[in-house]
Parts: C-alpha cells; structure tokens; sequence
C-alpha cells in the first residue's frame, strides 16, 4: 500500500469538514493536486494544504491507498466518508461524522471520535480506540434506514441514539452506551460490553435486530417482555467473531454465559431482542 | 491380468463411479456424543440408492476449535441422484434426526466457492419455526455474508445454515476384499476402513463402511431388479457357473466409497488396499464394474495405488 501522511497544523474552534479525506478521493492524482483538493470551514472554500502537511505517495486505486492523519484532528469532521477501500488512520481524535456512508475498507481511530461515527454505513470496518460521541452507526434525520452493513467496533463508550434505525451490519461498543441504543432499529447486531442505557430498542421492529448487553442494563422497557433465561447456541458465533475477528478478548468470557431474552417492541409489534447476560 | 502389493495379487481393473450431487453438513452439540447421536441417526438407512432415498454417513468428528460454534462437531456427507432428490433427502433427515436432537445445530460444511449449487435448507427448514423463528446475518459488508434460522423448541433454539453447498460427486468407488476366512477378511476390511475415514471429502455409506452381500443388476425373478452378487459368494463357489472366487478365497466384503472429487474417491480406494493387504490372509482384491455401462468414472486399481 502507498502511504500518504497528512499532519494537522494546529486546531480550530470552528470545525473544518474535510471529507477528500478518502482513498476515493486522493487516488490518481498528483501530490500538488492533491494539496490543493478542496474543505471548508464555515461558508469559506479552503485547500488540503492549509491546513494539513500533506506528504508521501499517493496510488493508483483505492484499495492501495493507507492515508494516516497524524495527529489530533477532532475539529475535522467527514474523515473517511463514503470510502470504498484503502485504508485510513487517525493517530488522535477525528471529528463528527467520521466514517459516514462508507462502503468499504478500513478506518481506525485511535483517539475518540465526535457525532455521527459511520452514520448510515454500508460496509467496512471502522475502530475507534477512545470514546464515540451521540449517534453513532445511527440513520440521518428522515431516513427511514440507518447503518445497513459493515462494523463498528468502540473500544470505550457511546452517546445517545446509537444504532437508530440500524437494518443490517455489527456494532460493538466495549463501554456504556447512552439512551435509546437501537431505537427504531429494523435488523443487525448491537454488542455491548459496557452498561446498556435507558430505553434501549424503543420502537425497534426486530427483523433478526437484537441488542446483547453484557455489562448489565439500566432498565428494560416495559414493552420488552422477558421470555426466558437460556444459553443461546447463536451467541458462540457471534462471540468467536468478536475474539478472532475484532480481538474483543474479553468476549470469550460470556460463551457460556446465560442471558436473559427479552422480545419487544411491543409498543409496535415487534420482534426484536435484548439479550442480557445473567450476573454471576 | 494382475499384479501384486504387498504380497496380494490385485487384479487390473477398475471400478466404475457414477455421478451423483454431494454434500457436507456439520452438526455441533453440546457434547461429541450428541452430535454423533444425530449423525448416525440422521444417516441411517442410507446405504444404496438401490432402495433408500440418499446414500449418507459420517465423514469424521471435528474438533471444537474447528467448528462454528466452537462446540464438538460431526460432518455428514449426503448423496442424491439429483440436486431436488438431495435438497428433499436432507430437508427429511435434518428435520427429523436433528432438529429432534438435543442441543444440535447445523451448519455448511461445502463453502460456496467449493459448491456447484448452494441449497436452501435452513431457509425451508425455518418454518418449522412456526413465524417465531429469527433470521440471523453475520458478515453484512465486512466479511463473508452468512445467514442463519434460529427455531424455537422445547429445550431452547435450533440454529441452521440458511444455504448448503452441494456439488456434482462421484459415488460408486469400491474394492473386493477376498480373504482365506471371514475373520481375516473382516480384519483387513476394517484396518481398510480405518484407513479410509483418515482422508477427508469421502465417505462410506454402508454398515460401518462394509457391504457383505454385494448386488449385481437384476435377477431370476422378474419382479426384483437387484440381487445377490452370486460370482463373488464362496458358498457356491464350486457349483456356480461363472463364479468369480480365486482359489483359496472363502470370504469376500466390500468397501463401496463416495467423495466430493474422483480424485479423492481414488485415492481412499488405494489407501484402502493398501490397509487390506497388510493383514495375513488375503489372498485377492479386486474391483466391481459394469463394463462402463453404469457409470463415467473409471478408477484403476493400479493408479490408486500409484501414490502409495
């Protein structure tokens, strides 16, 4: 893979949207075009230069493409959109919005990441090593789908409305999550190793959508009714690819552990799960 | 015309495979014993499409780190003279002998890229479910697509695959263990047997891989259509005409082979004679053809032994 570096040149308090960030983006061009694409910040047009070093090489096609932003860059929202392969990497903070619709390749965070981590994502893989802000892998205002494929793995914790109206793809949050994980949600797999906040799966349809919290639960919704307490087969799957797949080690530890299998939302008829592991 | 392996005279023929749809499942279970339980059982009546609906057996045991679930598995091979007949045949057999067994669930165990055609098992089986059952994806957009049916029953959830690989396969592959006595003879088919279910992608669907009687098409009687292979039954030997038993030979079994691939086939063949003509006692080995009226694959004795 050919490697382009990009290294913030300071912050900024107003936020910069820079979503040529993206193998799909930088491909086949020269590193001066490159220099030059264009983000903005505010209602002004700014090149790629002004506010990154831009160095290194750059490829042919996207799959080949690693770019690494060097430094903290959480005032720089789009990091990643809509990318299709190739590689990035923030060594640092990203902002809002990171990973949105991306179709594909593989995007890794190392610090924590603003709002709107891979909002309505369609593929790939995206990892966040700190903390995630409010509506991560959720569906844009007045979309009826949000995330419909590819996962997520935070590593720490995650705001409000997480995963609304998630349809298809994995989602793993190592910390607590905030209110409404999973509300609306239409199918897909939430995993949470941290404590499941308030109101989770409200109004969620099911479709095969559950949630599996193995940290405990705030509360569960009157509307979700307790089923039974078992030691679901289908989890073994999921928890393998979490251990081999993603390198959730702790993981392994819940192969064997018995949940409690909630069903709701009954409020809409649903059909969706909150899975709960029992305390030992 | 023959020659001679290990001490054995082996005759210079082949056996004639035919074509048949193949396919591998895994079944897990709590327990080695569990999932062995719904392999035999689901495998059962299943020698020879002479008379039952597939022909199935037990491939081997898998081992835990080795299966989906992480949990002691079996995989079970079936054949069927056509994609519908082994779509139906499995369908029948997973519904009643696993699906009833404790603790089991079954997964695909012929990837599609090794499979020809992928059938949708789990995806008829789930409405047993009775509209409870639950869809299960894994791999949306960043891995291999996978999709499962998670059925409630009475002792928890039976989890299928949703698709089974099934390719075009080769049945048929055999070879006659002919013997001084029944003890050596059974011996030899054994230690051949033994030797056999060391290789993957084969199976051997008759009673712990051995058939006794043998057929040959047709028979006095008009209204049977197989019967006993007189030519290889030392019983009447001396008053047969036309009987097939060497001097010496007051025993013959044999091992009837099905595989994914001709190659594999053959090659279980050879492992096979070889095994054989390591026991004290045997005398002949040959091989059960129809002149290449029955089937397209001729599988040489000499050339099964070839690697060996």
């Amino acid at each position: 893979m050919k490697q382009l570096v990009l290294t913030p040149k300071g912050s900024s308090r107003i936020p910069v949207e820079a979503e040529v960030i993206s193998p799909d983006m930088i491909v086949g061009k020269t590193l001066e075009e490159v220099k030059a694409l264009p983000i903005y910040r505010g209602n002004k047009t700014h090149s790629l230069s002004e506010f990154f070093n831009v160095e290194g090489k750059v490829a042919e096609t996207p799959e080949d493409q690693h770019i690494v932003v060097d430094g903290d860059a959480g005032h720089v929202k789009y990091i990643g959109k809509g990318m299709t392969s190739g590689r990035v990497v923030v060594q640092g903070d990203a902002g809002m919005h990171t990973g949105a619709q991306m179709a594909g390749g593989d995007l890794t965070v190392t610090g924590s990441v603003g709002d709107w981590l891979g909002a309505e994502m369609k593929g790939g893989l995206i990892r966040v090593l700190g903390d995630a802000g409010h509506l991560a892998a959720a569906a844009y205002r007045g979309s009826s789908e949000g995330m419909t494929g590819g996962c997520i793995l935070v590593k720490g914790s995650v705001g409000s409305e997480a995963c609304s109206f998630m349809r298809r793809g994995m989602v793993v949050f190592g910390g607590d999550t905030g209110p409404f994980t999973g509300v609306h949600m239409n199918g897909g797999e939430v995993f949470v190793f941290g404590e499941l906040g308030k109101r989770a799966g409200a109004q969620a349809k099911g479709n095969g959508g559950f949630i599996a919290t193995f940290g405990g639960v705030r509360e569960v919704l009157p509307t979700y009714i307790y089923e039974t307490t078992y030691t679901p087969t289908f989890m073994r799957l999921y928890i393998r690819q979490l251990s081999e797949n993603l390198g959730v080690e702790k993981a392994v530890r819940f192969i064997d552990a018995p949940m409690r299998r909630y069903r709701g939302d009954m409020a809409v008829g649903g059909s969706a799960e909150i899975l709960v592991t029992e305390k030992a | 015309m023959s020659f001679t392996h290990n001490g054995v005279q082996i005759e210079d023929t082949f056996a004639e495979g035919f074509s048949m749809w193949g396919s591998r499942i895994i079944i897990t279970a709590a327990s080695q014993r569990w999932a062995n339980t719904a392999a035999s059982s689901m495998s059962g009546f299943a020698t020879s499409v002479i008379a039952c609906d597939c022909e199935a057996a037990i491939e081997a045991e898998v081992a835990p780190e080795a299966t989906p679930d992480g949990r002691p598995g079996t995989a079970v091979m079936v054949y069927g003279f056509s994609r519908g007949k082994l779509a139906e045949s499995m369908l029948n057999r997973l519904g009643q002998c696993v699906l009833t067994c404790p603790s089991t669930a079954v997964f695909n165990g012929l990837p599609e890229e090794e499979a020809d055609e992928m059938l949708d098992i789990g995806k008829s089986l789930r409405f047993f479910g009775d509209s409870y059952q639950v869809k299960m994806r894994m791999g949306d957009g960043w891995q291999q697509r996978r999709r499962f049916w998670r059925i409630p029953v009475m002792e928890g959830e039976f989890v299928v695959e949703e698709k089974v690989g099934a390719k075009k396969a080769v049945a048929g592959g055999n070879f006659l263990i002919m013997g001084d006595s029944q003890e050596a003879t059974l011996k030899a088919s054994e230690a051949a047997i033994d030797a056999i279910h060391t290789l993957p992608g084969v199976v051997t669907p008759f009673p712990g891989g051995l058939c006794r009687s043998g057929s040959k098409v047709g028979s006095t009687y008009k209204f049977l259509k197989a019967s006993t292979n007189t030519p290889f039954c030392p019983s009447i030997k001396n008053t047969l005409k036309g009987s097939m038993i060497p001097p010496g030979v007051n025993s013959v079994l044999e091992v009837v082979i099905n595989g994914l691939e001709e190659k594999q086939v053959l090659k279980a063949m050879g492992v096979g004679v070889d095994a054989a003509t390591r026991v004290k006692g045997i005398k002949w080995i040959t091989a059960v053809n129809f002149d290449g009226k029955l089937g397209k694959f001729k599988m040489s004795l000499k050339e099964s032994l070839g690697g060996i």
